[in-house]
């Protein structure tokens, strides 16, 4: 029988859409317009939906140079996330709507497929809006393929990042990548080195006030490792990991316990909140930080973000 | 004579009694105290010294010098240290605006066609008072000899007074102030007292971006003079023939008994000797052009130095004093086509721009934190330091010299308060400019910068000061240098603002922050050497871009490189009750009105000594053109 070989199995729910397998477990819900859960070997990983993030915490060179006014209403569409638009893809079958009650009636607890795609068009609230589409490719043995896909738009603002922000339930213990030394941006990575490398929990470097940190571009895998979860009857506090890998091009994250937002609203270091969840950016396209002075040279215009042209990148969950 | 307070509001009052500045060559009785590197003819004040803080000049203890001063009700303080970081005054933090903005209407005395303002200063409600006593008798090595006292570095203005009598008074805040308390001085029971004022007209000519502090920062030191003593040690080391052999000549100028002999030797590394002259004593003893074929010269790579040795005999051939100091021949010029050449070979700055800072102790530097700050010069490609905006430590041009770290020696001066108007030049109340009484003042800045630092091999550049603009007197510091220096070159870039005087001022074009591609603009017809003496500004997270500056040096000959802006993060530690660490701190953290917050943080370290993550793009970019 054809669905043997079928690996996903697929659930058709009223308010989400279910993907099971042999070790993990994936809910997209449409209410929240995105991944709800995403949960491997028992753990969970997500705890809220991902988003895109627009936002990066202002540098001083930013500050000086009024980078911050000009692109304020990127603050606005990072921390509020307007869904318009799901489409749903199972093997080669296009849902023209999306398979709600009543149309889920007609399914059972019996439903696989080898493939799903699931995608979640964001506009943005900016002055033009534009949109930004997040899709996930899940394979037969339950990889998801994440692409994001931001619309260029004629009159928008320059952007401080364009990337995908993912928020974990507990602090990472640390983290392992394949990429670069240090931290790094577009316009500040000739001296760092290419390598694997460990770092111990989730270090904000110690910029005196608050800001953007911990970019590493170009990376092709990054592992977090994790302990604690908030499940309840999860007591047994062992090591967990979360894969990412590069897919056609190296990919550029930062893994922080904070969002850009609870960065840039601190003036000093120790009033950052205590540290509880890991907020992982994978981002497509990073702003330099520039160098020049502090108070209005810009960032060399090779490292600046065009707001106005399409960019697209991806990576894949493992 | 008598101290007078008024002294504090007149620009051409700033050192009563002070000594003439002298180089810094350190001296011992015999080899053995050499080996230990302690002279007995030295005696540390530094440790804890009675003191009293006033919150203005009116209400200070105008007695307090007095032998019959009942000073029991004094704090103590510890020397050398802030009197900000002991608690007892605010700490400020202002870049370009005075830190009296808005408190205190104040313009420069002799500008805008007004004289002096009398109690300006002297009656100044901002004017914090330290009243400084240290009782001490005299090492029993020291009894019997002429006296003097060293202090290092006190901010920003101070009367010095020995067991009831005026001693001198000294401006300057960065350079050594030394004072003859023979007359005075007793074998024991001594009582030193130094009155150190916040704020002089010295104030306008010290507007240099960091915190303001005030208080004796730097080491206090007794010198007993030997019988003949060298006061002064000129030396003058220069390279011949195409760059292969060394010609040495000195100038030692004695005090005291001027019979005997002086031994004077040059050894290299070996030990062998190139030099070995024996003369009798006068009070100038001069070497002249003594030639070493094939000298080893000296450069960041290489920082190899000679060993030059002083032994001064009485005439019963008995060693009295001995001093040691090493010093290293390289040569720098500048081609007919504007190319700054070291030994031949192009030179090209990897600086940096630093500031004397600890987080736990301000200005007040210890020798750990220098060597700490060689070692990561060294471990990150760094082979130049600008000393902004003022003479550091004895200590770190030592330290440069051994370790090959090219030096820009800056004068003690900025006055950019005066002239930079909120981002605009507007320079009507300007100082010093080209105010005659603003004249000397400033002179002798470059004079004792001079005179203190000349012997040291690392130092290639003397710089005027910094964003202090342009006149008739910045062209006489200048002068001042090329009259008595045709070894090293000189550094200006405030001329800038006033091209009239660029034929009179610097050495170098110098620019700071400007642009690749403006910079690319004048090197394709420059008129001098271009050098940034200010660029990549790290403020948190920074220093993006820095290989558009570092293309530019294999582009043009005539472009130097430039100092980065700048080492540390002049950030403070505090204890945070709310979270309970210990915490960096800003400028504003310390309800500092007027401040200019963070701008305080422009460091390539953060202010705890660790590296930010731009050191390693750093490290990269300055370790191409090592």
């Amino acid at each position: 029988m054809d669905y043997t070989n079928k690996k996903l199995h697929i659930i058709y729910g009223d308010g989400t859409f279910g993907v099971n397998g042999q070790d993990f477990q994936y809910i997209f819900s449409y209410e929240r317009g995105g991944l709800e859960s995403l949960k491997v070997h028992g753990k969970e990983w997500l705890y809220r939906v991902p988003t895109p993030t627009f936002w990066r915490a202002t540098t001083d060179n930013d500050r000086g140079s009024g980078f911050n006014l000009k692109a304020a209403q990127w603050l606005g569409a990072d921390i509020f996330t307007k869904c318009t638009d799901i489409h749903l893809k199972v093997d080669e079958h296009d849902f023209p709507e999306l398979p709600i009650a009543p149309f889920n009636n007609k399914f059972s607890n019996h439903e696989y497929a080898s493939s799903a795609q699931i995608s979640f068009t964001y506009q943005t609230l900016t002055i033009p809006a534009t949109n930004a589409k997040i899709i996930y490719n899940i394979d037969d043995v339950g990889h998801i393929k994440v692409t994001m896909h931001y619309y260029g738009k004629k009159g928008l603002s320059p952007l401080p990042v364009i990337g995908i922000r993912l928020i974990m339930p507990t602090a990472a213990t640390g983290f392992d990548y394949e990429g670069l030394s240090g931290e790094t941006y577009p316009d500040r990575m000739a001296g760092a080195k290419e390598g694997r490398f460990h770092i111990d929990g989730l270090p904000v470097t110690k910029y005196l006030v608050p800001q953007e940190n911990g970019m590493h571009m170009q990376t092709k895998k990054l592992v977090i490792n994790r302990e604690a979860t908030q499940n309840n009857s999860d007591q047994t506090n062992e090591k967990f990991s979360l894969s990412i890998l590069q897919d056609k091009k190296p990919f550029n994250f930062s893994c922080l316990p904070y969002t850009a937002e609870e960065l840039e609203n601190a003036t000093h270091i120790e009033e950052l909140p205590l540290v509880r969840r890991t907020v992982l950016v994978i981002a497509g396209a990073v702003r330099g930080i520039g160098g020049i002075d502090s108070w209005g040279s810009d960032v060399e215009s090779a490292y600046h973000i065009n707001p106005e042209l399409d960019h697209e990148f991806s990576f894949i969950l493992n | 004579m008598k101290a007078n307070i008024k002294w504090l509001d007149d620009p051409e009052v700033f050192r009563i009694n002070q000594l003439p500045a002298h180089s810094d060559h350190p001296f011992y009785k015999d080899y053995r105290e050499w080996q230990n590197h302690s002279s007995s003819f030295k005696q540390s004040l530094n440790g804890a010294w009675q003191f009293h803080f006033s919150k203005d000049p009116q209400s200070r203890p105008i007695d307090f010098y007095k032998r019959s001063f009942d000073s029991s009700s004094f704090d103590t303080i510890p020397v050398p240290s802030e009197i900000e970081l002991n608690g007892y005054a605010q700490n400020q933090y202002t870049n370009i605006l005075y830190p009296w903005e808005s408190k205190i209407y104040r313009k420069p005395a002799y500008t805008l066609g007004r004289g002096i303002k009398n109690g300006d200063f002297s009656q100044g409600k901002d004017n914090t008072v330290g009243s400084y006593l240290k009782h001490f008798d005299l090492n029993p090595a020291l009894a019997g000899h002429d006296i003097h006292i060293q202090f290092e570095g006190v901010e920003r203005a101070m009367y010095v007074y020995l067991n009831g009598h005026f001693i001198g008074y000294a401006e300057d805040s960065f350079t050594p102030s030394e004072f003859d308390l023979t007359p005075y001085i007793q074998a024991k029971d001594n009582i030193l007292a130094v009155e150190v004022f916040k704020h002089s007209t010295a104030s306008w000519l010290e507007d240099q971006d960091m915190f303001r502090f005030s208080g004796i920062f730097r080491s206090v030191e007794l010198l007993a003079l030997p019988r003949t003593h060298l006061m002064d040690l000129d030396i003058k080391p220069t390279v011949v023939n195409d760059y292969h052999d060394g010609v040495f000549n000195a100038k030692l100028h004695f005090m005291g008994k001027t019979s005997g002999n002086v031994h004077v030797l040059v050894e290299d590394i070996d030990g062998k000797t190139l030099l070995n002259k024996k003369l009798p004593l006068k009070s100038t003893v001069e070497i002249e052009n003594e030639t070493f074929a094939n000298v080893h010269l000296w450069d960041n790579h290489d920082p190899y130095l000679y060993q030059l040795i002083i032994e001064v005999h009485d005439q019963d051939g008995k060693l009295v004093e001995l001093i040691p100091y090493q010093f290293g021949f390289r040569k720098i010029e500048i081609t007919k086509d504007h190319v700054v050449l070291l030994n031949g070979k192009r030179l090209i700055i990897n600086g940096v721009n630093r500031h004397e800072w600890d987080a736990k102790r301000g200005r007040s530097i210890t020798l750990a934190d220098m060597k700490q700050d060689i070692a990561t010069f060294k471990h990150n490609n760094i082979n130049a330091v600008r000393t902004c905006h003022y003479p550091n430590q004895i200590p770190w041009y030592y330290l440069c010299d051994q370790n090959g770290i090219y030096m820009m020696a800056e004068n003690n001066l900025e006055s950019h308060g005066t002239w930079q108007k909120l981002g605009q030049v507007e320079a009507t109340s300007n100082v010093p400019g080209s105010i005659p009484e603003w004249r000397e003042v400033v002179v002798d800045r470059a004079r004792s910068n001079y005179e203190t630092f000349k012997n040291h091999t690392a130092i290639l550049f003397w710089s005027l000061g910094n964003e202090s603009y342009a006149g008739s007197n910045i062209a006489a510091m200048n002068k001042f240098y090329k009259d008595h220096d045709s070894s090293r070159l000189t550094h200006y870039e405030g001329v800038f603002h006033a091209p009239e005087f660029k034929k009179e001022i610097s050495d170098l074009e110098s620019c700071m922050y400007l642009p690749p591609k403006e910079a690319e603009e004048y090197l394709q017809n420059p008129k001098k050497p271009l050098v940034e003496c200010e660029y990549m500004h790290d403020m948190g997270n920074s220093d993006g871009g820095m290989g558009s500056y570092i293309k530019l040096i294999d582009k043009y000959p005539q472009y130097m490189g430039g100092f980065i802006w700048d080492f540390i993060d002049q950030a403070l530690f505090v204890h945070d009750p709310v979270s309970g660490q210990d915490v960096l701190r800003y400028g504003g953290d310390f309800d500092d009105r007027h401040s200019d917050y963070e701008f305080s943080g422009d460091g390539l370290m953060f202010a705890d000594r660790t590296p930010k993550p731009a050191m390693q793009e750093v490290r990269y970019y300055y370790g191409l053109h090592k």
